[in-house]
Order: C-alpha cells, then sequence, then structure tokens
C-alpha cells in the first residue's frame, strides 16, 4: 500500500504541482488549504507524513504543528518560505521533524519524504542500553525501568543513532546523514533542536543531560549504562 | 581589600601636583569660570590702581596740612616767644636763664609740643650770661640736620622745616616734622629754636583710610565676583544647555530639544536650534522610513516570488526528467528552463541574503570550528567543477591552532565563493588554498595563477553585480553578488576579506578571522601579497577592507605594480 502523504499549502497552484510530483513517485496525496482546517483532515486521513506549510490562513503552520505533534509522532516536514533563523528554530520546537526552503528541488522533497517514511535500520535485534534506559529496536520502544516513554519515530531514530554506538562521539553532520538522510552540509540547528526535544522527554534533568552528552566542539554521544 | 591602597593614594594626587592642573583644567573648560576669573582680575588692577592713587593724595593732603597747621604753631610759639624776650631786660646769667625758661614755657604752651631744642647759633663770642644749649628731643636731638641748623643760623626771621624720624622716651620711633627758626636772647645773643611735632595723628588717619580702601575693595571685588558669577550664569546656562542638547543630537538623540523661554536671544537661539533639530529629524526619519520600505520590500518581494517559483521549480523538473520523450526543440526548452530556474533561485537567495544584511537583522551562529576541516569539505564539494576546467586544488596547512569561534555556514560559503572565482578565472592553472594561525586569528587564502585584475577592477571586486569583464562569458553563473555577501560574512564575524591582485600574475583573496568573536584583528598570520609576487618590497602595510566600496589596501597593491 503506497505512504499517504497530507499536503498543507494554500496555494493551489504549489499544492497541485506537489501533488503531481508525489503521484509520480507513487504516494498517495491529499490536500488541505486551510491552516483551520488542517487538524480534521490529518484526523480523518490519517496521513503517513504531513507536508505542511508554515503560513497558512485560518490556523498557523506552527500551531498546526502543535496540534498534530500533541496527538501524533506522525513526521512532518515543514514548508517554508522564510529561511529567518527564528522561523526555521519556532517551527522544529513546536515539532516539526524536518523542514525545506521553497523554492525546493523535487528530487531533494522525495529524498526527505523517504527518509522520514523508512523504517529505522534495526541493527540488531537485542535490547539496547543508553544511560537508564532500554532500547527496543525491534519494538520500537523506550523504557525506563517498567515505564515506556513516548518518542516520534524522529526521536527514536535519534536516540537509536546514539545507542547503537555508544563508545562513538557522532558530529552534527553524522546525525543528519544518519537520522535525516541528508548527504550534503545542512542546517546543524535541526539537530540541536531536536536533542532538545529529545532531552526533554528522556532526560531526568534535562540541563544536566544524563543520556545525551554533550561533546563541546565536537557533537554528541551516548551517556555511560547505568 | 584591594581597594583600600587606591582610595589612599587618590587624595594625595588631588591634593597634591594636580591642584594647579585641576585649576587649568576649569580655566579650559568652564566659560563661566573664565569669565569671572578675567572679571575679577581686571576689576582688582583697577580697583588697586585707584586705591594706590586715593591713597597717596590722601597722605599728601594729610601731611600738607598738619604741616601748615605745625608752621603756624611754631610761628605763633616763636612770635610769642620772641615777644617776651624782647620786652624783657634781663642783664645776668640767671635772669638771662629765667627769662628763656619762661620762654620755652610759653613756647611749649602754644605750640603744644613738648619737643623743643634751643641751640645757641654757633660762631657768636663768648658771653659768660648766655644759657647752655637746651633740649628736650632726648635721644632724636640727632634728627636736627646740620643743613637745616645751617638754613636756620644763615636766615633769621624765616622758618625751616624737616621730615624726622622723632622717637619718644620708650624708644618708640613714629614720623615728625621739626620745624626750626631764630629767635634773638637779650644780652645772649642769638638762638635757634627747633620745636618737634609728632605725625602720629595723621599717620593713625593715614592707615585708617588705608585700612577701609582695602576692606572696601576687598568687599567690592567679592561683589564683582559674584555679580559677574550670577550674570554669566544667566547667560552661560542655556548656551550649556544648547551645547549639551546639540552633543545629545549630534549622537543621534534625535527627540531632544532646548526649552524655550522669554523672547530674548537666548530664546530665539533656543527657537533655532529646536526649528534645525525639527528638520533634521524628520528628514532623518524619511529617510530611515525610505530605508526601511525599501529593505522590507526587497525581503517581501523576495519571498512572495519564492511560492509561484516553487511551483515553476517542480513544473520545470518534472518536463526535465522526461525530455527524453520530447521533440529536440522542446527537449532544449525543458532543459534551458531547469538551468534557468535554478538560477533565478540563486539569485533570489543571494538577494535575500543581502536585503537580511541591509535591514541589519543577521545572526551569527558561532560554534568552535575546525577551518582545515571545513576548507577539505569545501574542497571537496568544489572538485567535480574543478576537475571540469582542469584545476588543480591544492590545501596548504602547516598545522597549529585553527579552531575558530565561527559560524560554519557563512564560512562555508565565503570558501565555496572564493573558490568558484579562483577556479573561473584561474585559466585551469592550479588553485593553492593556504591556512594558518596565530595565537588571536585564524587565516584562509586562495591564490589562483590566472589573470589577475588592474588596480581600478581590484576597487570593485567587492561591488554588487559587478564584473571584472563584462564581455567574458560566465561559465559557472554566479549571481554578482557573491563576494558581496562573503565581505559582509568576513566583517560580521569581526574578520577582513581582502584581495591581491596583479594582472597577469593572478589573484590572492585573503580571510581573516578572530579566533573568539569578541578579539580584535590586529595582523593576519598569512600575508596578502603571496610569497611569489613580483613586488614584495613595494607593499604597503596590507589595511583591512571593512567596506565593500574601496578596501584601501587592494586600491594600493594593484596600483604598485602599474
Amino acid at each position: 500500500m503506497s505512504a499517504r502523504i497530507l499536503v498543507v499549502d494554500d496555494d493551489p497552484a504549489l499544492a497541485e504541482m506537489i501533488g503531481i510530483v508525489l503521484n509520480g513517485e507513487g504516494f498517495d496525496t491529499h490536500f488541505c488549504a486551510d491552516g483551520a482546517l488542517a487538524f480534521g483532515a490529518f484526523r480523518e486521513t490519517k496521513p503517513d507524513l504531513v507536508l505542511l506549510d508554515l503560513m497558512l490562513p485560518g490556523l498557523d503552520g506552527i500551531e498546526v504543528c502543535r496540534l498534530i505533534r500533541a496527538e501524533s509522532g506522525t513526521p512532518i516536514i515543514m514548508l517554508t518560505a522564510k529561511s529567518d533563523t527564528t522561523d526555521v528554530v519556532k517551527g522544529l520546537e513546536s515539532g516539526a521533524d524536518d523542514y525545506m526552503v521553497k523554492p525546493f528541488n523535487p528530487k531533494e522533497l522525495v529524498a526527505r519524504i523517504r527518509t522520514r517514511l523508512r523504517p529505522a535500520a534495526v541493527v540488531s535485534s537485542a535490547k539496547l542500553h543508553i544511560g537508564d534506559l532500554v532500547v527496543d529496536a525491534a519494538g520500537h520502544e523506550v523504557k525506563r525501568g517498567d515505564q515506556r516513554i513516548n518518542l516520534t519515530p524522529l526521536e527514536f531514530d535519534l536516540l537509536l543513532a546514539l545507542a547503537s554506538k555508544p563508545q562513538q562521539v557522532f558530529t552534527r553532520e553524522m546525525l543528519l546523514e544518519q537520522v535525516w538522510g541528508y548527504h550534503y552540509k545542512a542546517d546543524t540547528r535541526l539537530v540541536n533542536v531536536h536533542v532538545q526535544r529529545l532531552r526533554a522527554k528522556v532526560e531526568d534533568d534535562p540541563d544536566n543531560p544524563r543520556i545525551v552528552m554533550t561533546v563541546r566542539g565536537v557533537g554528541y554521544r551516548a551517556g555511560a549504562v547505568g | 581589600m584591594n581597594a583600600q591602597p587606591a582610595a589612599a593614594r587618590t587624595p594625595v594626587a588631588l591634593g597634591g601636583r594636580t591642584w594647579p592642573r585641576r585649576v587649568a583644567a576649569l580655566w579650559r573648560s568652564s566659560l563661566q569660570f573664565r569669565t569671572v576669573g578675567i572679571t575679577v582680575v581686571l576689576s582688582g588692577l583697577a580697583i588697586l590702581l585707584v586705591g594706590v592713587y586715593m591713597s597717596v593724595s590722601i597722605g599728601n593732603d594729610l601731611f600738607q596740612s598738619r604741616l601748615n597747621q605745625v608752621l603756624l604753631e611754631s610761628n605763633r610759639a616763636t612770635t610769642a616767644a620772641q615777644g617776651i624776650l624782647d620786652s624783657s631786660d634781663a642783664a645776668d646769667r640767671v635772669q638771662v636763664q629765667a627769662l628763656l625758661g619762661s620762654a620755652r614755657t610759653l613756647i611749649t604752651a602754644t605750640s603744644s609740643s613738648r619737643q623743643i631744642a634751643v641751640l645757641r647759633v654757633p660762631g657768636q663770642e663768648g658771653s659768660s650770661v648766655a644759657p647752655q644749649d637746651s633740649s628736650t628731643f632726648g635721644e632724636s636731638t640727632d634728627v636736627i640736620s646740620p643743613e637745616l641748623r645751617e638754613a636756620v643760623r644763615d636766615s633769621s626771621g624765616e622758618q625751616f622745616w624737616q621730615s624726622v624720624t622723632l622717637s619718644n622716651d620708650d624708644g618708640q620711633e613714629y614720623p615728625g616734622i621739626v620745624v626750626g627758626s631764630q629767635i634773638s636772647v637779650p644780652v645772649a645773643g642769638r638762638y635757634e629754636l627747633y620745636i618737634g611735632y609728632s605725625l602720629q595723628d595723621a599717620e593713625g588717619t593715614l592707615l585708617f583710610v588705608q585700612r577701609t580702601l582695602g576692606i572696601a575693595a576687598a568687599a567690592l571685588m567679592l561683589l564683582i565676583g559674584a555679580v559677574t558669577w550670577i550674570v554669566v550664569r544667566f547667560v552661560v546656562t542655556p548656551i550649556r544647555v544648547a551645547a549639551e542638547t546639540s552633543q545629545r543630537l549630534a549622537s543621534g538623540d534625535l527627540a531632544v530639544r532646548i526649552p524655550e523661554k522669554g523672547e530674548d536671544v537666548i530664546a530665539t537661539l533656543a527657537r533655532s536650534f529646536n526649528g534645525m533639530a525639527d528638520s533634521l529629524q524628520s528628514q532623518i526619519k524619511k529617510l530611515a522610513d525610505l530605508s526601511e520600505v525599501q529593505q522590507r520590500f526587497v525581503s517581501d518581494v523576495s519571498h512572495e516570488l519564492r511560492t509561484p517559483l516553487t511551483t515553476i521549480r517542480l513544473a520545470g523538473s518534472v518536463l526535465y526528467d522526461q525530455r527524453a520523450s520530447f521533440p529536440p526543440a522542446t527537449e532544449r526548452t525543458a532543459e534551458l528552463l531547469h538551468t534557468q530556474v535554478e538560477r533565478f533561485e540563486l539569485l533570489l537567495g543571494d538577494l535575500l541574503e543581502i536585503s537580511r544584511y541591509d535591514a541589519g537583522s543577521v545572526q551569527v551562529e558561532a560554534e568552535p570550528t575546525n577551518l582545515v576541516h571545513l576548507a577539505e569539505d569545501s574542497i571537496d564539494s568544489m572538485r567535480s567543477l574543478a576537475e571540469s576546467k582542469g584545476t588543480e586544488l591544492r590545501l596548504v596547512a602547516p598545522g597549529g591552532h585553527l579552531n575558530a569561534e565561527v559560524d560554519p555556514r557563512r564560512i562555508r560559503r565565503i570558501l565555496h565563493n572564493l573558490i568558484g572565482n579562483a577556479i573561473e578565472h584561474g585559466e585551469g592553472k592550479p588553485v593553492i588554498i593556504s591556512i594558518d594561525s596565530n595565537a588571536t586569528a585564524v587565516a584562509l587564502s586562495v591564490r589562483d595563477f590566472g589573470l589577475g585584475m588592474t588596480d581600478a577592477d581590484v576597487a570593485h571586486v567587492f561591488d554588487r553585480f559587478w564584473r571584472a569583464d563584462p564581455s567574458r562569458q560566465r561559465t559557472i553563473g554566479g549571481t554578482g553578488l557573491g563576494l558581496a555577501i562573503s565581505l559582509e560574512d568576513a566583517t560580521v564575524h569581526g574578520g577582513w576579506l581582502q584581495v591581491w591582485s596583479s594582472p597577469g600574475e593572478g589573484s590572492n583573496f585573503r580571510l581573516t578571522l578572530p579566533r573568539r568573536a569578541s578579539d580584535m584583528l590586529t595582523e593576519s598570520p598569512l600575508p596578502l601579497p603571496p610569497d611569489d609576487a613580483s613586488f614584495d618590497d613595494l607593499l604597503p602595510p596590507a589595511l583591512p577592507a571593512t567596506l565593500p566600496a574601496v578596501p584601501p589596501s587592494s586600491t594600493t597593491l594593484g596600483g604598485a605594480h602599474v
């Protein structure tokens, strides 16, 4: 069954063109042109991925993103005409997994969508340990003791990447390549924002992280098993 | 604890050597102090002159009137004494002695002086009845000078006087006048009569007058000083307010105004100053508004263009992917559409970046970055382009502390630009990328051995949309904003982007960045004119290029060769 993609964009020509490109790649597309209706459309169509424009009539993209994130971990890729730092960071903080600055190239769009839809590569069936957490790669589950921690697929991928090589220090570029599928230098803010979101969920004290450790000037690594 | 020695030192310094310096500084800086000072000094001089004149003239007058009185009294005494002497018929020594004694008593009574000397004129024939010389001058009998005695001796019937210093029995000295005249004593012959008068009263009066004058002068000067201070204050205060206000205006506080009071010249000054400030403010506001509108317009246009451009781009790509199935002309059309949309997109991105710099809304996201890694990445990404032009890219990095706190995205953009330009203008010859560092700075230079530029070209190389040679074909298809953005990127880091170029010898672009954002650059670890340049010695030291217009070093550098 082909993946369902909800395109939320108020520009009909662009939405239609995205539809043509995605259909050509074998995706099933649904459209919504109004921010206020976007959340209803999301519940109705239950898409596998949402392409969300930042500037929408009715309700702005960041609010829509929050509504969806509150209910589901469905991958969201933001489409934005602004590459200004504050807008991008706001979008990522509201829960978007990735963003694309208009005008984007169709191959890149498709590549990003595929990265977000592909299941995380299972390194081993064994359960991985990171800090005091247990990551079940096959079961897509993270537990602290008996308590299950809810992560979005992206956050899970990020944690899994770190947990699978506990000795390795990951640069932001390596994480961008492994988790987001970028094969060239991209915006490292993606990594920073998502590490913050991940820490907010898994750390006991996000200001004093024990699971996702910062290696100053280099990147991140997994916290010691304990 | 640390502040203690400093606090102890300060008062010493203030009270000691710096006191005259502080007055000098006050003199230079305070119009009020200066005006009051000049007024007090000048009127003090005038008062002093008047005081001296008054004191001298009163002194003279006092002396003169005392002298007249003294002469009158002495004359009266002498006349009275001569009367007694003339009317006497004393003949023997005792009688003459008594007569002279009574004459002396009379003189004392009429002259109101107790200092009287009766001296026999010398040179007369000796007389047994002539009484001895007598004097009540005591110690100061010597003050009767020989000249006076001679004058008195030679002329009978006339009075002579002399200013002298008298002393009383206690040895106390005081000014006085001695008046001398002749009297003739029956039988005994001619005698000189000297009467001493004290000027103590006159001197006392003079001292009193002088003291009064001095006190009046001091009071007057204080008064003048105070009045001047108040008057100058009335005038200077508005001027100081005006000066402070114009200073604040000059430093950018356009809303300040001088309070307008009254109708006088100060109020006119305030009104015209405020009028000037008003028009200045409105002009600047107009310009700022215009500039803001323009910047927002560029930014808005760039944003608004993005959505349709995305659609066009997607459409172009779809067509481009299917071009093999089109007839040749349509296939080429699809290709052209594809490449030109890409170019348009680059241009739009650069325009937006420049407008962001113009609007001052650029944020540097600095992180510790290894410049060698950054350069390696950039070289890797440019390798296919370099190979297509037959250019060899060489990296020279001697090692050292190559980390710097920079925004890697911006530095990567600079590198991409510089290397791209070097490949495009390098004529297929090698391009050398050098990196070096010192304690405070990291430098990176990109050297090509291509055509190079004249000094006129070098002066414009950072200008927007400027091309070295408009007739030359563009192969890489830059937007014309690359170096302008690179210069902004370098400047926003507090760094330098400089160029050396010489026709026929190629160009060298050097980027120097402070290791930490707070550091100030003083020198670059790499030379700007490369070591292989043919005229090293002629070159002036490189200066930072901070403005896009004319980097000073670059113009001179080009000129040195020509």
